[in-house]
């Protein structure tokens, strides 16, 4: 203002009242610029200039703090079709031995929350594993790796991927590459490894996976003369023999076939599908058999011949005539329950031929699935049961023999760069190859692992791999149907997947995932990549009509020949003894080979069987364990192939006699705060020669003990417990045989014994809706998918092994499972038992113990007849969890929730209440998805339509053994089930009017009249 | 006077069992004079060493009550042994344990006061003290049983911005209203009938404090006559008052289990044999705290051995009641055809905590039945020890019923074995020490015989002159009261 009066020149003025500089002009001024008057400023003094200066540069030095940067994206353009608080689903997919799953994961807000199904992927049809909806938490596990490391000469330094690339031109180029990958079915990573192959044409490239199907593989090669690969088709078979196999479980299409055989089993509509299982240790199919056998892994071989010889022999099945050798293959010291087992099943595959199929599982050798495949083509299951495609890779060698090859080589010292996409072959190689030693040996190895894990501390590069929820890509479903892979999130912690690093050392420069999907893709032939077909194919997850041809392989003689004297071979193999016993090390059902050994859903959920968490243990039949002379929750101490290792036991029937089993996957050293330490590693008994079935081992128990964190009893317990629990089953758990079902439909009624059930208090009205729900038990195999679809939905926190041990785990729904054995027997006598599946969680009772019990009202019934937990009202008396004669209600002992990473966290769903410490808590009948969809419907003016609420336990059943809807709606799906001839409800007599009713097991044996059936679990004895 | 006290013993025995002669309720060449001497002096002069071990001893168990509460409310109820069969544990065990102690305090001043039973005088005031203490205990275990305890006030029914009203159908909050009712009228009545007493020590004060002290709890009583009639008549309504409460506490209190569906819970004998029960180890704990007591401060001129002979014969009766109802608990299992029913009987006595339930059944059943026997009814050790086994055997009792039955109930698949955590043990001995050091304090500071009912039924108070009514109101012949020699 002041400078306005001394200038030279012309005068420049906005209006009079400046150029006469008024005080009102001045005022205004002051105004409109507060503080600005610098000519009011006294003049700086030093001692004020040098302390304003000082401040200055004390502040400037703060700045120069780092502060988390922060990428924040305004809101200002909502993307299309996005409504902030309204979730979306994605369709996506993820790989597990090279086979792809397809999935459905629902998304709030960005955060990938929740993984389900793909009803339009065929391996899928809607459902989803335990283990695949698991992957959702390891996707925001905070020990996942977060940078690249290079280690070098015992030091460890921090590299960014900048780096990495400048590197990793010149890596490749000499004769000393390789690449060790997974199993994988990505046409995109095909395509690179090509690129990848002619870029470097001296390098070489591997496969392995510790857990495989390459038995069956090269058992069809020895048949058809070329690999195929077998499909069973559960759906139309009237007779399933399974040999140590667990298509239910294990198979990577099982999914599909759990949903086959359900309906195959549906006493109504079902083609019987009556099953015969021959195996060593219960496995999920074995657990519904009709007729099991309990057989030692290596006696298997002999079964299924006995099976062939008899099937030739007595019922003149005709074989190929070089297969005829396998019929005089035969074995004379099969036990009563062997032989028996044999004849009711050669005699039952005779009467349904082509309506019946034999199916091997993956540890047993070549020459059986040879033989199975034989027989199969024999009975005329081809086309029908069983159908056949070529191999997708049919050059790959076996994955034994490549890390084997590898292993030699490096030993050789002809490696000098590997690349190791993936896996964890430093855990999990063979332990006859050292594998371990021989990688810390390589002059340059790069490790791409979601985990700075085992294999990456001895590689001299760690790359951070993103993970599957993370990054583009794409695999072929089992039946090849190519299934795509999107990203729901950006890769949290800078990780790049498979194709991306391979792009680099393909020397195809960095591409994002994206790119390489697209390009390999518009590269296939016939596929045009035009906007709409992209849009669809990630819209839907598959691309249609895409899966491989079947073809009808005629068999080869020469193959056969050798696969009969690989048979003979086994035959010779005498049964295990009590002081060599046999030893079967199988995949885990919940940390697999081991990789998801870092998820606690997984760790903490109860194994189906043995219900053992956060544990292996050495499996053993009671009489196994007497002749051995060690006792359930004592360590045992196992020696086989040069490694001895310390197992707990675990006394569990139905174990083959003189045989035991121990799952892989556990004992990881450097798995992450999860999974370090857990159980004990398996594979230092696993090597190429025996990598499944190891005879001549030894046991010996070592006086001390170790108690195991299960979820239930022990199958060993007090003798009065005991043979209460035997006499309790029958009636909790009801079943009854096919034969004697369809004679009088109301068998399993006829146990209900009890006065006329009346109501002390008045009845609830129901006008508009009320819910109920019906468990299948007949359809249900006891998979747990539903324990951890309930986990991921309702924010159900992981209590850790103590807590377990202390009974407080806190998953909702439980898998009760009941062994059935003949009254009157105590548990020393027992050897081998029947098991039966009870999914049990809150019934919602219309008369309901907890609700007339709490004395703040915490727990109250809904208008629609839930039985609804007011979380904030709950002081905590657990009363109501006393008074709950199905013990479903789960209390919040600790804050669980206190100690979780910011990235966990993440994967809560906003809908469900985070529960406080001492809050009791227990299953809603998913009420977010309930009133999602009644606002929904009251939005659109119209009724909710019946299955159109999928609570989550009932949408990722792969036996679709759970309906919900609503009871006042007569039409409905669970009403109808209520009237079923097989609907009853557990505990009814003590009058609670339960809302979850159960439909009664049926089982199909053989000679299923009432008259053989009488008794609990009578009919299970034909296979013990 | 001096030379009555140095009288043997055996001059000390007032158990003759010979009708014709009624036994004297206070023995040796006592006069009202010395009654107060006697029962003033334990407040008036210095502690005795033991008293100060054994306070020194409890306070510091109070602290460690403390410190276990501060731990539970700080980590969760987790610190404690429950898991998902068995929601109750050791708190719950604890709470109906001193409740259960709580009764005969009431019992003896109340219904014997009714039944006219005059040697009640003389253990009354220590019996209810006693009580109120229990009930102090039994109080801190449901409010820190809750898992979250900042909310714990939500079982009262008070208004509130929620209006929200507690569940009047949960048996839990009867508790809060029974427990909470029986806590008020027993220390009104404590507290009531102390009054007189309070006065005494008042007159009798050295020290402005004390003077000042006692004073104010005696609410200015001068003993005037129309005092007395107040009184004697407050008294006698509270007393019925009082009556019908010590049936409904502990009924409530099983009501907690009785109205449950849980097998081995949902018994209708609960109510009548609770409150045997509770009757039972009420006597046990007065024996077992009075028998040292009046050793120490040398009362045995006034809790005579016919006290504690009757207590004992209580004992029998209530324990032998116990014991009948333990096995009309089988029967009725056996006989109801329930097999849930018949299975948690079977289990309780066979199953995992068979030793629970074997040191219930010997303690509580077998041990008083030495009772039947003159010498274990006489001799104080031999009744101490058989009191003090009775305790253990009381709280055996609430742990089988609360802890064996939630362990096996219906499905089997959720079965479990309950086993206490270090806090539970520690909480659990923490409450002895709060028992104790209020018992403490009350010995050292209040009077811990009713001297003005002594002294009501003392020959000197010419009980034969017609006029009195309440404390030394005698119906009929009693001129033939004579000392026993």
């Amino acid at each position: 203002m002041s400078s306005m009066n001394h200038h030279n020149g012309m005068a420049y003025w906005r209006s009079l009242d400046e150029l006469e500089q008024t005080a009102e002009f001045r005022e205004a001024v002051g105004r409109e610029f507060p503080n600005d008057d610098w000519d009011r400023l006294p003049p700086a003094t030093r001692r004020q200039f040098l302390k304003v200066m000082g401040a200055s540069l004390a502040l400037a030095g703060l700045t120069a703090c780092r502060w988390p940067k922060e990428e924040i994206v305004p809101f200002a353009h909502r993307p299309e079709g996005r409504t902030p608080g309204v979730p979306q689903r994605f369709a996506t997919s993820m790989e597990i031995d090279g086979v792809a799953l397809g999935m459905l994961v629902t998304s709030f807000d960005g955060r990938p929350i929740k993984a389900e199904g793909n009803p339009l992927h065929p391996d899928s049809l809607g459902a989803l594993s335990a283990v695949a909806q698991a992957e959702i938490l390891q996707l925001y596990d905070p020990d996942r790796s977060r940078r690249l490391l290079l280690r070098e000469g015992g030091q460890q330094y921090v590299k960014d991927w900048n780096e990495f690339e400048s590197l990793a031109g010149g890596l490749f180029s000499g004769a000393g590459a390789a690449v060790l990958a997974g199993a994988f079915s990505s046409p995109t990573l095909g395509a690179l490894r090509e690129r990848f192959l002619t870029a470097h044409p001296e390098a070489r490239w591997y496969e392995y996976e510790p857990i495989s199907r390459d038995n069956e593989r090269e058992g069809t090669r020895l048949v058809f003369g070329s690999m195929v690969r077998i499909h069973p088709h559960l759906g139309g078979a009237e007779v399933v023999a399974c040999f140590d196999a667990d298509p239910l479980f294990d198979h990577p299409a099982a999914l599909r076939l759990v949903r086959e055989f359900a309906a195959a089993r549906n006493p109504e509509s079902g083609t019987g599908g009556r099953l015969y299982v021959g195996e060593s240790g219960f496995s999920l199919t074995g657990v519904r058999a009709d007729h099991r056998v309990a057989v030692a892994s290596s006696r298997v071989p002999a079964l299924l011949a006995a099976v062939a010889n008899s099937l030739v022999a007595e019922h003149g099945l005709e074989l190929p005539a070089a297969a005829a050798g396998f019929a005089g293959a035969t074995d004379h010291s099969a036990t009563d329950d062997e032989r028996h087992f044999v004849d009711l099943l050669a005699a039952d595959l005779m009467t349904h031929r082509s309506r019946s199929v034999v199916l091997v599982g993956p540890r047993q050798a070549p020459a059986v699935h040879a033989l199975a495949a034989v027989l199969n083509h024999a009975l005329g299951a081809t086309g029908s049961t069983i159908t056949y495609t070529a191999d997708p890779s049919p050059d790959r060698p076996s994955h034994l023999e490549a890390i084997s090859d590898l292993a030699r080589r490096i030993q050789d010292d002809e490696i000098e760069t590997l690349l190791i996409l993936g896996g964890n072959p430093a855990y999990d190689a063979p332990a006859d190859l050292d594998f371990a030693d021989l990688l810390a040996g390589v002059p340059v190895s790069i490790h791409l692992s979601l985990y700075d894990d085992e294999t990456s501390k001895l590689c001299t590069w760690h790359l951070p791999a993103s993970h599957s929820l993370e990054s583009w890509g794409d695999g072929a479903a089992w039946d090849g149907t190519l299934s795509l892979r999107q990203p729901l999130i950006e890769p949290l912690y800078g990780g790049r997947s498979a194709i991306e690093v391979l792009a680099i050392a393909a020397d195809d420069g960095p591409k994002s995932g994206y790119e390489l999907v697209r390009e390999s893709l518009s590269g296939r032939s016939g596929i045009p990549i035009s906007g709409d077909f992209w849009r669809r194919a990630l819209r839907d997850g598959v691309v249609g009509q895409s899966a491989w041809e079947t073809v009808a392989p005629p068999t080869d003689p020469a193959g056969l020949a050798s696969a009969v004297d690989g048979l003979r071979e086994l035959l010779e193999v005498g049964r295990p003894t009590t002081e060599h016993p046999e030893l079967v090390l199988v995949p885990d059902a919940k940390v697999f080979d081991g990789r998801f050994a870092n998820n606690g859903w997984l760790q903490e959920l109860p194994d189906a069987i043995t219900k053992i968490t956060w544990d292996n243990a050495l499996l053993i039949s009671p009489a196994t364990a007497r002749d051995i002379g060690v006792s359930d929750s004592e360590v045992a101490s196992v020696e086989a192939r040069g490694a001895t290792l310390d197992l707990p036991v675990c006394v569990v029937p139905g174990m083959a006699r003189n045989c035991a089993a121990v799952a892989l996957g556990y004992g990881r050293a450097a798995a992450g705060q999860v999974g370090n330490g857990v159980g004990v590693d398996t594979y230092r008994f696993r090597t190429t020669a025996a990598p499944g079935i190891l005879s001549g081992v030894a046991i010996r128990g070592t006086g001390r003990s170790y108690e195991l964190a299960t979820t239930q009893d022990h199958f060993a317990i007090d003798t009065i417990g005991f043979s209460e629990r035997n006499l309790r089953v029958a009636d909790l758990v009801r079943e009854t045989s096919l034969d004697a079902y369809l004679e009088n439909p109301e068998i399993i009624h006829e146990q209900e014994h009890h006065p006329p059930l009346i109501s002390l208090w008045k009845d609830h009205e129901y006008e508009g809706e009320q819910w109920g729900m019906a468990i299948d038990l007949n359809a249900c195999i006891g998979c747990n998918a539903c324990i951890v679809a309930c986990q991921a939905e309702n924010n159900i926190p992981v209590v850790g092994r103590q807590q377990v041990l202390n009974q407080r785990e806190m998953q909702w729904i439980r898998l009760d499972r009941y062994f059935k054995t003949a009254p009157g027997v105590t548990p020393d006598e027992v050897d081998d038992a029947e098991i039966v599946f009870q999914p049990m969680t809150c019934v919602q009772c219309e008369n309901a113990p907890c609700e007339q019990v709490c004395p703040v009202a915490a727990t109250q019934h809904t208008t629609d007849g839930l039985n609804a937990m007011v979380y904030n009202r709950c002081i905590g008396t657990r009363y109501c969890s006393n008074n709950c004669p199905y013990k479903v209600r789960r209390f919040n002992f600790f804050n669980y929730h206190k100690d979780l990473a910011d990235t966990t966290k993440m994967q809560f769903n906003p809908d469900v209440t985070v529960r406080s410490r001492g809050v009791m808590e227990k299953c809603t009948f998913c009420v977010q998805r309930i009133e999602a969809v009644r606002i929904a419907a009251r939005n659109d003016n119209r009724p909710i339509a019946d299955g159109e609420i999928m609570p989550a336990c009932a949408q990722t059943c792969p036996a679709e053994a759970i309906t919900f809807g609503n009871l006042n709606d007569r039409s409905s799906d669970v009403s109808r089930s209520r009237e079923e001839h097989r609907s009853y409800a557990a505990l009814a007599e003590l009058n609670i009017r339960p809302r979850t009713h159960y439909l009664a097991r049926v089982n199909n044996p053989v000679d299923g009249m009432p008259s053989s059936v009488e008794g609990a679990g009578d009919h299970g004895k034909e296979s013990g | 006077m001096s030379a009555t006290t140095t009288e043997p013993l055996s001059y000390l025995d007032n158990t003759g069992d010979d009708p014709t002669v009624r036994a004297r309720l206070v023995v040796g060449d006592n006069d009202f004079h010395a009654v107060t001497n006697k029962v003033c002096g334990i407040v008036e002069s210095p502690q005795p060493r033991l008293w100060w071990v054994a306070f020194a001893i409890s306070s510091s168990l109070t602290l460690v009550l403390l410190a276990m509460i501060a731990y539970l409310v700080t980590t969760g109820i987790g610190v404690w042994g429950l898991m998902i069969p068995v929601g109750w544990g050791y708190a719950i065990v604890n709470f109906v344990f001193w409740v259960g102690i709580g009764h005969a305090g009431t019992l003896i001043s109340a219904i014997l006061f009714l039944l006219r039973q005059r040697w009640r005088t003389s253990i009354n005031r220590f019996a209810e003290g006693m009580t109120i203490f229990a009930v102090v205990c039994a109080g801190v275990f449901p409010g820190i049983h809750v898992g979250r305890v900042w909310f714990a006030y939500w079982l009262a029914p008070i208004p509130n911005q929620m209006s929200m009203w507690p569940n009047f159908r949960s048996p839990l909050l009867w508790d809060v209203f029974a427990v909470g009712t029986y806590a008020t009228v027993s220390l009104l009545f404590w507290y009531m009938g102390m009054i007189p007493d309070l006065a005494a020590l008042r007159d009798r004060a050295k020290t402005k404090i004390r003077y000042y002290a006692y004073g104010l709890l005696a609410l200015g009583w001068r003993s005037s006559n129309r005092h007395w009639h107040r009184f004697e008549f407050a008294y006698l309504l509270l007393a019925a008052l009082a009556t019908p409460l010590v049936l409904s506490v502990h009924s409530v209190v099983s009501f907690d289990f009785a109205v449950s569906i849980m097998p081995g819970w949902h018994t209708t004998i609960f109510p009548p044999y609770f409150v045997a029960g509770a009757i039972f180890s009420g006597f046990a704990m007065v024996v077992t705290l009075v028998i040292p007591v009046r050793r120490i401060y040398g009362l045995q001129e006034i809790i005579t051995k016919r006290h504690l002979e009757n207590m004992a014969k209580i004992m029998l009766a209530t324990g032998t009641m116990v014991g009948f109802a333990y096995s009309t608990e089988f029967f009725i299992a056996w006989y109801s055809g329930n097999t849930y029913e018949a299975f948690t009987f079977m289990n309780r006595a066979f199953g995992p905590y068979a030793w629970a339930y074997w040191t219930m059944v010997t303690c509580n059943v077998l041990v008083p039945q030495v009772f039947w026997m003159k010498r274990f009814r006489t001799n104080t050790i031999l009744l101490w020890i058989a009191s003090v086994l009775i305790n253990v055997g009381m709280w055996f009792e609430r742990f089988v019923i609360v802890v064996s039955s939630l362990s096996r109930d219906y499905l089997p698949t959720s079965w479990g074995y309950y086993r206490p955590s270090i806090v539970d043990i520690l909480t659990f001995v923490g409450s002895f020490g709060l028992f104790f050091t209020l018992f403490l304090l009350f010995v050292r500071f209040l009077p811990i015989v009713g001297m003005a009912e002594v002294k009501g039924v003392m020959p000197q108070a010419h009980l034969d002159r017609p006029g009195h009514r309440g404390h030394g109101d005698y119906h009929g012949d009693i001129t033939g009261t004579e000392v026993l020699s």
